[in-house]
């Protein structure tokens, strides 16, 4: 019974016996051609509208805008920059007389200049014990 | 005079590529100076093919022939958010299914018919039905489809009588390929069923 069942697939053969009036689908394509309602969305066609003095200016004024906050926020950076305490030696006197003292110099810079440094610098520019002693004895170099 | 039902479905249509023509078809409604004749088209070209589709659902003349017009305006509609990254028939059939569906659902409303009366109410119309060749076997197999649940039906049909291929359904009714055989193998076995009582 069952493969019976199955054979009537089988017998239908992919038919499924309807049928339409005769000239039925040239009579709906013509009917539904006519009754399309307007679709303003699909058929609406670009405009080109004349362009004004403002949409012409508008990219350049724009551009000028964008400059001018860049210029704002560069002179804002600029005046936050400058509450900063000027150590300069030009415009500090106290650092000024120090530096024209040479004991200053002798106690703070020369003499904490590591001796053997400077012994090694003038070996490898071929400078011997003897120049050494001579500079030593022309003290300009500390004992 | 009646015209006998041409084999009137997507078999040449199975491949996943948009064809040619639909490309072409496609480019002109996205023209809105083209778009209007390239519906037109449409119409010409897909009223076959969607009709049977509908009717295989709706089992009534009239009825399939105004679902079909349905479908026809929804497309029209719509037709700017048709993207074209499908294919046309894809979109349409989709749409056809939708209609086909809420058309049914509006007539039990209307009738005041539950969705378990439905297969009593199809076989009615399938017996009343004035358009058919009088194939005794294909009628019989038309009321034990109509036992079917409406998307199992909509399977059915797609699978036996379209001989769509399963990838494809699948892009229409956004349903897994597994799913579908499985709904498609279930549906036979109860026609199978339904043959016998």
């Amino acid at each position: 019974m069952k493969e019976k069942n199955s054979d009537i697939l089988e017998r239908a053969g992919h038919r499924d016996g309807m049928t339409v009036p005769e000239g039925f689908f040239d009579a709906f394509a013509e009917r539904m051609q006519s009754a399309l309602p307007e679709n303003p969305a699909a058929e609406r066609t670009a405009q080109v509208l004349p362009r004004s003095v403002w949409d012409r200016i508008r990219p350049f004024v724009y551009m000028a805008a964008m400059f001018a906050g860049i210029w704002c926020m560069l002179k804002m950076f600029t005046l936050m920059g400058d509450q900063h305490v000027d150590l300069s030696i030009d415009n500090n006197e106290i650092l000024t007389e120090a530096l024209s003292d040479d004991n200053f110099i002798y106690d703070h810079f020369v003499d904490d200049i590591n001796q053997r440094e400077i012994f090694d610098t003038m070996y490898d520019d071929s400078i011997g014990i003897e120049d050494i002693e001579i500079l030593e004895n022309d003290s300009i170099l500390p004992n | 005079m009646e015209v006998p039902k041409k084999i009137g479905n997507f078999e040449s249509d199975m491949s996943r590529e948009i064809p040619k023509e639909d490309r072409y078809l496609i480019e002109r409604l996205r023209q809105p100076e083209s778009c209007r004749d390239a519906f037109n088209e449409v119409i010409r070209c897909y009223s076959e093919p969607l009709y049977w589709q509908i009717r295989r659902m709706v089992e009534n003349h009239d009825d399939a022939a105004d679902v079909l017009q349905n479908t026809f305006l929804k497309a029209w509609q719509s037709i700017e958010n048709f993207r074209g990254d499908a294919k046309l028939s894809t979109w349409l059939y989709k749409i056809a299914a939708n209609e086909s569906i809420s058309h049914l659902s509006r007539e039990r409303k209307r009738l005041n018919i539950s969705i378990d009366e439905e297969e009593s109410y199809l076989i009615d119309l399938i017996e009343a039905d004035e358009w058919t060749d009088g194939d005794e076997i294909a009628l019989k197999l038309r009321k034990a489809v109509a036992s079917l649940p409406e998307k199992q039906r909509l399977v059915f049909n797609m699978k036996y009588y379209d001989e769509m291929k399963y990838e494809r359904m699948s892009e229409i009714l956004g349903t897994s390929v597994g799913a579908l055989k499985a709904s498609y193998h279930l549906a036979v076995k109860k026609i199978e069923k339904a043959l016998t009582e």
